[in-house]
């Protein structure tokens, strides 16, 4: 039943949200958001100013040392070439020309790797922040989104970052500086020319911004529309099973189909607009060339003005440096390229980072050792969506070393209120009390590292199985590891194994069988000999003979903790002391076994029915043999 | 029995060697370029054309200060500028042409591909889908598509770019002066056989950058996928330390690879600028005997400029070139997998629907 809840769920999930999600997009003006994305970007920057400092340095050196080429060639042609021609100097202008070339070249170098290493530090920065902002997330953070989704984040959309990153600044710098300079060298030889030269920049500019703002919000949607591609398609091969049963290969196929034609449609829509922009810059500026030949003629025209060599130095000269500045402003337009798509990426990053947490350590948590393990509920009340609650005034006591087993359907909010108790999620209202403290009171830490939980999904660590038993205690001795293994019934299994408890799990390791890393999970669970126990229901998706397994390694592990258990099938039920049956969210029946057979209600249905089903299924399987 | 299930999910994949030789995967890309084939004509066409009137104006220089300004001829500004504009506004707009259809065909040709692993995926067998291979499979029509989309949209188009800026550059250059161009070149072999050498480096360091990569995504998926158990044990920060190791290898490697990446550089610019020494020196005495004229020494100092930096880029785009194949013959490999087994549904799953 729960496999064709979530199967049903996994698809419908999938293949319509996302193309209406895709459809949704409207290409708005992402000026002003991109303006904010790129603050919170460079404060992420502040913290290595001393970098910055040097790619200053290095940038004004190098647009210094890049500008000195053309202007010595100047010199060569008014000098050496003349009139008057005096070759005594070339070889002085030669030696110059090359000492700023190699100059150049090293600042270049230089700056490129000082570029690298700051933005590396800033990507680390960035993903480190990411990755703990996740691991402080609450229960409900994760079941919502899904890991593929949380790790393309922090790989393929930061890698657009770091793209835009590596370079941006000098690239900037470098249009800047570079405009100065230039400017600075010819103003003086003819202010005229320069300004007839520059005249073309406000155009250049013009444009550059109007790609930027034209294309942003379609890149925007296509970085958008790709990350999600992305996680669609993880989520079809890591439920490939379940698409099959459901036979909805051909859905999930079109799904994908029609949302990538929305995509091709928008990279080419943005390919028409870059492609009109985008060479337009240099275009201009070149362009800009011929005018000042213009004037040159002009001049030329005048009576009196005769035309000497120097004059043909200066008009090479002029249209040379123009030549030079169509390099830097292709740079920057390719780098707000860049910050596009960088923009999107961190816009998808960030949108983790800042999810809210849910669950966080009051300011006056301590570290409590929990002595008895008495818990208490009181007036109980959680919902994921503050109007709709899970579970509704929920009041109960449970004594130290008893062992209660939880009933319901499902839906009924039986996760939900276990979950409640290491505070994987947070109550709304009402109060939970052990051995008679709040469990606010606690650290989170403090709270959770005594209370023995044994999660519905069984998760191994890559790693060795001793590794694994001992995740909650690090420093655990062999002798405790042996012991919570034994507890849970997984000892001798571990000891047959080659390497023993050295023995290796995970995508490199042995396979193990479901009920075999079931009990590891227990033993993980016991490791720090905890007071209390929380187990969800593990049994769901096991066979009988797994199910005993289990079962025999449930009752060791429980037999002198509090324990709450989920349960499902009565083999877990006929061990607990008391019987808690949830219906839509409420208690509606709390009581030994016989004191709830005795009242005649729910919880007697429910016991006829699974051993009905049991009986019938023993008749089954005679039958089949 | 594995073996005639293909071979895309094996374990050791990333750092088998390639199989298909590349012109046979240029030609299966080819075959789904064939229906955008006009785009991919007038595309490539006009890369060509846009590389070659980017040439013209340096020559164009050449002719106005040789031709008009020197002579002091002025009338000559009547036919130059107008067929100045021409070579600029032309060369404009075939790089309109070049940027919009190679979009075209590139956008369509990676998403066709995506499209047909996508299908394949939905009826191989589901033994690909086993515990452990999830992360390689999935990577084929996520990761390997958007390296393929971007070597097309921006690798091949700067390849072809540089063919043709540099073939014409020589060409004209042999036309102006035979004996300066050859003066010119001669740094040229020096040049290239370092970026190759040094490329080398380049390139080892590269993978490194890709193999910690490919740990650290490993890392984070692992440990998100294990959150709950991290959290329920409240080991945080013990995780927490792994990963950041792990985030520190790729940080190392990456800043390694950015410093070899770019330290060929300064002799490359070191080599152009011995070239540009050459020229001049040379050049300023031919001026003088009137061996040649003061445009053509400016245009070769221009050509010089126009022709080495994208030899050297094209040198160092072979790691992209590289790159792109094995994602193209990985793609290919999950589209040609024999669908052998139609696997047995159960019945009972089909009336739940």
């Amino acid at each position: 039943m729960r496999h064709f809840d979530y199967a049903k769920k996994t698809i419908m999930s999938i293949a319509k949200p996302l193309l209406d999600y895709s459809k949704s997009l409207k290409p708005q003006k992402g000026f002003t958001q991109s303006f904010s994305a790129f603050k919170r970007l460079m404060k992420y920057h502040k913290r290595y100013y001393w970098l910055i400092t040097a790619i200053v340095i290095l940038a004004v050196i190098r647009s210094i040392l890049f500008a000195l080429e053309p202007l010595y060639t100047y010199l060569i042609i008014i000098n050496v070439i003349g009139p008057p021609s005096n070759t005594s100097l070339l070889p002085g202008y030669l030696l110059v020309i090359i000492l700023a070339g190699i100059g150049y070249a090293i600042s270049n170098f230089i700056l490129t790797y000082v570029h690298g290493v700051m933005s590396q530090y800033i990507v680390r920065d960035i993903r480190t922040e990411y990755y703990r902002s996740l691991q402080g997330k609450s229960f409900s953070f994760h079941d919502s989104v899904g890991v593929g989704d949380l790790t393309s984040r922090a790989t393929v959309d930061l890698r657009l970052v770091d793209m835009f990153l590596r370079t941006w600044l000098g690239t900037v710098l470098n249009a800047v500086f570079t405009t100065i300079i230039i400017i600075a060298i010819i103003l003086p030889i003819s202010p005229i020319m320069t300004l007839i030269s520059m005249a073309t920049m406000p155009f250049i500019f013009y444009f550059t911004t109007r790609l930027w703002i034209d294309t942003m919000p379609l890149f925007r949607n296509m970085q958008l529309i790709i990350g999600r591609l992305g996680s669609y398609i993880q989520q079809n091969i890591i439920g490939m099973k379940t698409v099959r049963i459901f036979r909805r290969e051909k859905d999930i196929a079109d799904g994908f189909k029609e949302v990538e034609d929305i995509y091709v449609n928008t990279a080419i829509s943005a390919g028409k607009i870059q492609s009109i922009y985008m060479p337009l810059g240099p275009t201009i500026l070149t362009l800009g060339i011929a005018l000042v030949y213009v004037y040159a003629g002009y001049t030329l025209g005048i009576p009196g003005s005769a035309l000497a060599v120097a004059q043909v130095g200066d008009i090479i000269l002029f249209a040379r440096y123009m030549m030079r500045l169509s390099f830097p402003i292709r740079d920057v337009s390719q780098t707000l390229g860049t910050w596009i798509a960088a923009y999107a990426g961190l816009e998808r990053v960030l949108e983790m980072t800042d999810a809210p947490r849910n669950v966080e350590d009051l300011p006056d948590a301590k570290d409590i050792k929990i002595e008895k393990g008495k818990l208490e509920l009181e007036n109980v009340t959680f919902g994921y969506a503050k109007d709709r609650p899970v579970l509704n005034n929920v009041t109960f006591t449970v004594q130290p070393g008893e062992k209660i087993a939880i009933l319901g359907a499902t839906g009924s909010g039986k996760s939900s209120l276990i979950y409640l108790i290491p505070r994987f999620y947070d109550i709304q209202a009402g109060s939970i009390r052990i051995d008679g403290t709040d469990i606010h009171q606690f650290k989170l830490a403090s709270l959770r590292r005594q209370i023995g939980v044994v999660l519905q999904d069984v998760f191994l660590f890559s790693g060795t199985i001793k590794e694994n038993i001992a995740f909650g205690k690090p420093d655990a001795s062999m002798d405790e590891i042996v012991q919570a293994a034994k507890s849970a019934r997984i000892h001798d299994f571990i000891e047959s194994l080659p390497d023993g408890y050295d023995t290796s799990v995970g995508e490199r390791g042995v396979t193990l069988s479901g009920g075999q890393k079931q009990r590891i999970t227990i033993a993980r669970a016991l490791v720090t000999n905890p007071k209390m126990l929380i187990m969800d229901d593990s049994l769901s998706f096991v066979d009988a003979k797994t199910e005993q397994e289990i079962q025999s390694a449930i009752e060791e592990a429980t037999k002198t903790r509090t324990t709450l258990i989920i349960a499902q099938r009565f083999s877990t039920i006929k061990t607990a002391e008391k019987i808690l049956v949830l219906e839509n969210g409420s208690i509606a029946e709390f009581g030994t076994h016989d004191e709830l057979i005795a009242k005649n209600g729910v919880y007697k249905k429910v016991y006829e029915t699974q051993f009905v089903q049991k009986a019938s299924l023993i008749l089954e399987e005679m039958g089949g043999a | 029995m594995s073996g005639s299930y293909g071979t895309f999910s094996t374990k050791q994949e990333e750092k088998r060697k390639r199989t298909v030789p590349d012109r046979v995967l240029i030609r299966r890309v080819y075959e789904y370029a064939k229906a955008h084939r006009r785009s991919l004509i007038v595309g490539v066409s006009a890369t060509m054309a846009g590389a070659l009137t980017g040439l013209g104006s340096p020559y164009m220089h050449a002719i106005a200060i040789d031709q008009i300004i020197t002579p002091k001829n002025l009338s000559g500004f009547i036919w130059w500028i107008p067929l100045f504009a021409a070579i600029v506004l032309g060369n404009y707009v075939f790089q309109y042409i070049q940027t919009y259809q190679m979009r075209v065909v590139g956008e369509n040709v990676v998403a066709k591909m995506r499209d047909d692993m996508i299908d394949k995926l939905q009826v191989i067998s589901l033994r690909y889908f086993s515990e452990g291979e999830i992360g390689r499979i999935i990577s084929r029509p996520t990761n390997d598509a958007n390296t393929v989309r971007i070597f097309i949209r921006m690798g091949l188009t700067s390849i072809l770019i540089d063919v043709s800026s540099i073939l014409g550059a020589f060409t004209i250059m042999f036309y102006l002066d035979l004996r300066l161009s050859l003066l010119a070149m001669s740094v040229l072999p020096v040049a290239l056989l370092l970026v190759w050498y040094l490329g080398k480096y380049s390139r080892a360091a590269y993978r490194r950058t890709l193999i910690t990569t490919s740990g650290l995504t490993a890392r984070m998926q692992e440990d998100l996928a294990g959150i709950k158990v991290t959290q329920a044990c409240a080991q945080e920060k013990e995780t927490g330390k792994k990963f950041l190791k792990s985030q520190d290898e790729n940080v190392k490697a990456t800043i390694r690879a950015i410093f070899i990446g770019s330290s060929y550089t300064p002799f490359v610019i070191g080599l152009r600028l011995i070239g540009t020494m050459i020229i001049l020196y040379y050049g300023a005495n031919a001026v003088l005997n009137g061996a040649i004229t003061l445009g053509i020494l400016v245009a070769f100092i221009e050509y010089q400029f126009s022709y080495f930096m994208p030899l050297v880029d094209l040198v160092s785009t072979y790691d992209q070139y590289q790159s792109a194949m094995s994602a193209i013959e990985r793609m290919f490999d999950v589209i040609d997998t024999k669908v052998e087994v139609l696997d047995a549904l159960p019945e009972r799953s089909i009336a739940l629907q």
